[in-house]
């Protein structure tokens, strides 16, 4: 029972990084912005997020201050791409290492030091009932705004006038700028959204699932995510889907491991990636939906 | 990242390449894998930078550069160093040895400190720790204290060192309890902090009431372990700081003897490369922080193990060891050779996770 509280309760905080850089993403690609630089803002994220709340003493403070740091990294690619028209890929590349070096340097004073980690908020009665509640009530208030975040973005994006525009710019942005929307700003808008995201799931890292910092701790997270909302469609619930599915198949692994079950440990480590590539592939093999969700803009420079 | 430490190294070494003033200073250069915090591999190795400063004083002069990736910018920043005057490099990790021991070919005048390599030359020594030395008092230590009768460990890769150390570890549990069982999560990762606490969650939700860190870095397994409050021990520095209710011991390298030797010898033209592996018996290694939960009877007969190391007359893999599947390895009052444990891939019995391969 003890393996399956962690299991269910782990799976959540697992998720929970990969979720808030996730919805940013998608949001910023459904505008047509692919931003490969990901894994530098939540790097940086997470380094600013713990020197902020190490600093101030203040959780709130920390994720702010990610949030605006990852929002000003993914500026400097907004501008990059859309004032210079700089290749989106080699300009998202860019800022990502930028992103690495500027975590180090940020963290460079309190590496290796820890912080308490934000605390569980037990959700009242619910946290009472025995095994369910330790299983989903018991645990950080990041991961109940993480599934709040999933239901915001996906009826943002498809019941709303600002989710119908967004994907209007993704679309064409030629339509889009005929049609008198501001493609540039709401580009820039999109894609900030989807840095302060990045910065929030970084802070995560470092604040709540494994409260210290160590230069490279997000260790290709940032990847997991780009690679998420490609394999799950540019769609709100399979990408939410294959984040979750990431996030319990990483401590499955764990587990069997520590069961003393006899299978190659190599093998086991590939597991999470295997596993949810192929979950993703098998659930999204129809490639006329893949053409109808895929931004038709993504990647590609706008010019008026 | 590639970009931000090439600048950073570049300055480093730009800074150094300012005209040596005191030509007859000994000029030192260290090559650290990591950033240099205030625990881990590359804080151990700069302590051992800084006792030779406090050693030698005004005659030596050091340069590091830290969180060198293995590959063309260690062979760059290494290469840097030399033409900058270094006449002595300290390299701090396994990945560094090729393009090292090139330089040291190339310059036969200068002296060469490689960590866990094992490669040789006459101006490169290399070094490392008899650390299953220190496990196996920790492990009776683990023995002594859990309830569970179960013990975890969180391990990195398993090559030969990491093997030598749960058999070590694995040895003197079974000293004090036999009825142990030891589960191992291999991470096949050198550094990844949130898998490696997730690995410690796994083993404590498997009834796991020790937890042994082996290798990881970063305080991630021992703060997780002073949450939840399980025991745990760590390796490569003192860790007590961080769980100072809940830290069973610390399992150190002290690398400062070898260092200030090696300069000494460098100073006096009598430098021979080598393959130091430094133990208890020299000091290079040891355990700090025992907590004071051991029972007094089982502390007593660590320090009697730790006494025998010391003075040499106790090898913690001597026969009987019978390896997982039940195939003796070592007949009885036989010791394990160098060599064999150099090579080591088999686990004694009673470990419950099979190596990977």
């Amino acid at each position: 029972m003890d393996v399956l509280i962690f299991m269910v309760s782990g799976t959540l905080a697992a998720a929970t990084a990969l979720i808030f850089a996730a919805m940013g993403e998608l949001v910023a690609e459904k505008s047509g912005m692919l931003n490969l630089g990901i894994e530098g803002m939540m790097a940086t994220g997470a380094a600013m997020g713990f020197v902020a709340a190490t600093v101030s003493g203040s959780y709130t403070v920390g994720f702010l201050a990610a949030a605006v740091l990852g929002a000003l990294l993914s500026a400097v690619f907004a501008v990059l791409t859309l004032v210079f028209r700089a290749n989106q890929t080699a300009s998202g590349l860019a800022i990502g290492i930028l992103g690495l070096g500027l975590s180090s340097a940020i963290g460079k004073k309190f590496e290796s030091m820890t912080l308490p980690g934000v605390p569980d908020l037990p959700l009242g009665p619910l946290a009472q009932i025995p095994v369910i509640g330790p299983m989903f009530f018991q645990l950080d208030v990041m991961v109940y705004l993480s599934i709040v975040l999933v239901f915001a973005t996906w009826y943002m994006l498809n019941r709303t006038r600002l989710g119908l525009t967004i994907r209007a710019v993704g679309e064409s942005p030629e339509n889009a700028h005929a049609l008198g929307l501001p493609v540039l700003w709401i580009r820039a808008g999109c894609v900030a959204f989807g840095g302060a995201m990045a910065g929030i799931g970084g802070a995560y890292m470092s604040t709540a699932y494994t409260p210290l910092w160590a230069e490279g701790m997000i260790a290709g997270r940032g990847w997991i995510v780009v690679a998420l909302t490609v394999f799950g469609t540019w769609m709100v619930p399979r990408v939410a889907f294959g984040a979750y599915l990431f996030g319990s198949i990483s401590l499955l692994e764990l587990s069997i491991q520590a069961l003393g079950v006899n299978v190659p440990s190599q093998l086991m480590s590939a597991l999470p990636y295997l596993v949810t590539i192929f979950m993703l592939a098998l659930i999204s093999r129809n490639t006329l939906f893949i053409r109808l969700n895929s931004p038709a803009s993504l990647g590609a420079t706008f010019r008026l | 990242m590639k970009l931000a430490k090439t600048l950073l190294a570049t300055a480093l070494v730009g800074l150094t390449a300012l005209p040596a003033l005191a030509e007859d200073k000994l000029k030192i250069g260290f090559v650290y894998p990591s950033p240099i915090a205030d625990v881990g591999w590359s804080a151990e190795l700069n302590a051992g930078r800084l006792a030779i400063e406090e050693a030698f004083g005004d005659k030596v002069e050091t340069i590091f550069v830290e969180n060198v990736p293995e590959g063309p910018d260690a062979a760059r920043i290494m290469n840097q160093m030399a033409a900058q005057g270094a006449e002595m490099i300290m390299l701090g990790s396994f990945g560094y040895m090729n393009d090292g021991i090139k330089l040291a070919q190339q310059r036969p005048e200068m002296t060469f400190l490689h960590a866990s390599g094992f490669k040789l030359a006459p101006n490169f020594s290399n070094f490392q720790s008899r650390n299953y030395e220190s496990s196996y008092l920790v492990g009776m230590a683990a023995a002594d204290v859990t309830e569970s009768n179960v013990v975890g460990i969180v391990a990195a890769y398993a090559i030969p060192e990491v093997i030598g150390m749960i058999n070590g570890f694995a040895l003197g549990l079974q000293e004090v309890n036999p009825d142990v069982t030891i589960k191992v999560v291999w991470l096949n990762s050198w550094f990844d902090p949130p898998k490696a606490q997730d690995s410690a969650r796994a083993l404590m939700a498997q009834q796991a009431d020790v937890i042994y860190s082996l290798y990881q870095d970063t305080p991630s397994v021992v703060t997780v372990a002073e949450e939840e409050g399980v025991f745990v021990i760590n390796t490569s520095s003192d860790m007590k700081a961080y769980a100072p209710e809940w830290l069973l011991a610390s399992q150190i390298a002290d690398w400062s003897s070898f260092f200030v030797r090696s300069v000494q010898a460098t100073l006096d033209g009598t430098f021979e490369g080598e393959a130091f592996w430094g133990g208890m018996s020299d000091g290079t290694v040891d355990v700090k922080s025992w907590s004071d939960k051991i029972s007094e009877a089982t502390m007593a007969k660590i320090m009697e193990a730790s006494d025998a190391m010391k003075a040499g007359t106790f090898h913690p893999l001597t026969g009987p060891v019978v390896d997982q599947d039940g195939t003796e390895r070592l007949a009885a009052g036989v010791t394990i050779a160098d060599q064999d444990l150099l090579g080591i891939d088999w686990l004694v019995k009673g470990v419950e996770t099979r190596l990977p391969n």
